[in-house]
């Protein structure tokens, strides 16, 4: 069984250590941490939003699918908190989790048959920019739920997210040199989407 | 250097990734070349609106009840396991090893259930997953950091596995794993407080690789469970 997508939990571009933790937030997850499930719902209000926006943008728009993958995450997070030993923060260290949570289901999904984005995808992704008055970003949200799925993972954990070439080769498994031509390849394309 | 060579420079052109020595003569030829200049634009013109795409979406507002469900769930499971120990037992000195040996007592026990529960099955295989390091003790904190990653890599595999099976084991096995994994998660997070307190004490590294050890080898012999029935 492939372990290598199982990635560290002390590389991106999230707070660095649990120093740069609110105190309030550090309180939560040592609570949770002794069982009080109160206390995780108060974590999984704070950082639900982001890990939504992740999964949501990994599953290529499809809100079934990334609320679902967003909830594996947060249980996965209840099952694992023991592990988090406080030498990232918990943001980053969720964050790893929901890309590592994509991966493995996504080698389990394999089998399935890509499917055209349905009108409840966009849908979503449409409110969050209407949100922010920004209709642009709607055409972009799209155009990158359009991509294939590899450059799609590269662009939206480079691009978006802010990690590093080298970092996302080892979640995803694959050189240096691959990430960067599906960054190339996601870039192109999405230069021709939006500006058609 | 040629019109191709650059064209295929500035993706990292634009990302500031290109080493010092070729910046210049790309920055040459893109102040010389429309087509670059143009393309150089384009590609800054998608990487300032993927950094102004909102951070965080809500999700749906249903969705936390599932993962409170599922927590529930396994918080009962151990619940109903917990008469075996309450958390100030395991604050005190001796945590750590009652924990290995909790941990070794429970996962024979468990084995012991099952097999009288499946008598005549003997064709478990080992997991392909997640088999346990048997060798010995890191002497260092450091070596023992570089372990305690293939540990936890393992154990996620492991858990994945168990999750996935979960279905096809008895419920009071099930229910007794939970209550072990939760004990021995204990013991681990506060022999990892220990550590980060003292952080050249061998034997407080001794202890906490058996009891990652012992972790996996509870989980790996549920896994062999599951897998011969």
């Amino acid at each position: 069984m492939k372990t290598s997508a199982v990635i560290s939990d002390t590389i991106g571009p999230f707070p660095s250590t649990i120093g740069e933790e609110k105190a309030a937030a550090l309180d939560y997850i040592r609570r949770a941490q002794s069982g009080d499930v109160d206390a995780f719902e108060l974590l999984y209000r704070e950082h639900s939003g982001r890990i939504y926006a992740l999964c949501l943008r990994l599953k290529g728009g499809d809100s079934s699918d990334a609320t679902e993958l967003m909830q594996d995450v947060f249980v996965r997070a209840w099952r694992r908190l023991s592990t988090f030993r406080g030498d990232c923060a918990f943001s980053s260290w969720l964050h790893r989790l929901a890309v590592n949570t994509m991966l493995e289901n996504a080698r389990s999904d394999s089998r399935r048959i890509a499917r055209v984005l349905p009108m409840d995808d966009t849908s979503r992704l449409a409110g969050a920019a209407r949100s922010s008055g920004v209709e642009l970003k709607m055409d972009m949200e799209n155009a990158i739920a359009s991509l294939p799925r590899g450059a799609r993972l590269a662009f939206v954990l480079h691009d978006v997210e802010g990690y590093q070439h080298q970092e996302i080769a080892e979640q995803l498994s694959v050189s240096v040199g691959t990430v960067k031509a599906q960054l190339h390849r996601a870039r192109r394309l999405l230069r021709e989407r939006l500006e058609r | 250097m040629t019109h191709e060579d650059v064209r295929h420079l500035l993706d990292d052109y634009v990302t500031g990734d290109l080493t010092e020595d070729a910046h210049g003569p790309v920055a040459d030829h893109i102040a010389a070349c429309e087509i670059c200049r143009a393309e150089v634009d384009s590609l800054k013109g998608i990487l300032a609106r993927a950094a102004d795409l909102p951070k965080s979406i809500d999700p749906p507002t249903e969705a936390w009840l599932d993962i409170r469900a599922a927590i529930e769930r396994d918080k009962e499971a151990v619940a109903t396991n917990q008469g075996i120990t309450g958390r100030d037992f395991w604050r005190r000195p001796y945590a750590l090893a009652a924990a290995v040996v909790l941990a070794a007592v429970l996962s024979s026990g468990a084995t012991a259930l099952y097999m009288r529960s499946r008598s005549g099955d003997e064709n478990s295989s080992r997991s392909a997953a997640g088999t346990a390091s048997e060798a010995g003790t890191p002497a260092t904190l450091a070596a023992f950091t570089i372990e305690e990653n293939t540990y936890l890599r393992n154990v996620a595999v492991l858990q994945d596995l168990l999750d996935q099976q979960e279905g096809a084991l008895a419920p009071e096995i099930v229910a007794q794993l939970k209550a072990s994994l939760r004990t021995i998660d204990e013991a681990i997070l506060e022999a990892r407080i220990a550590l980060a307190r003292d952080p050249a004490n061998k034997m407080l590294i001794e202890m906490l690789s058996g009891t990652y050890r012992q972790k996996m080898d509870l989980m790996r012999r549920t896994a062999e469970m599951t897998r011969g029935s």
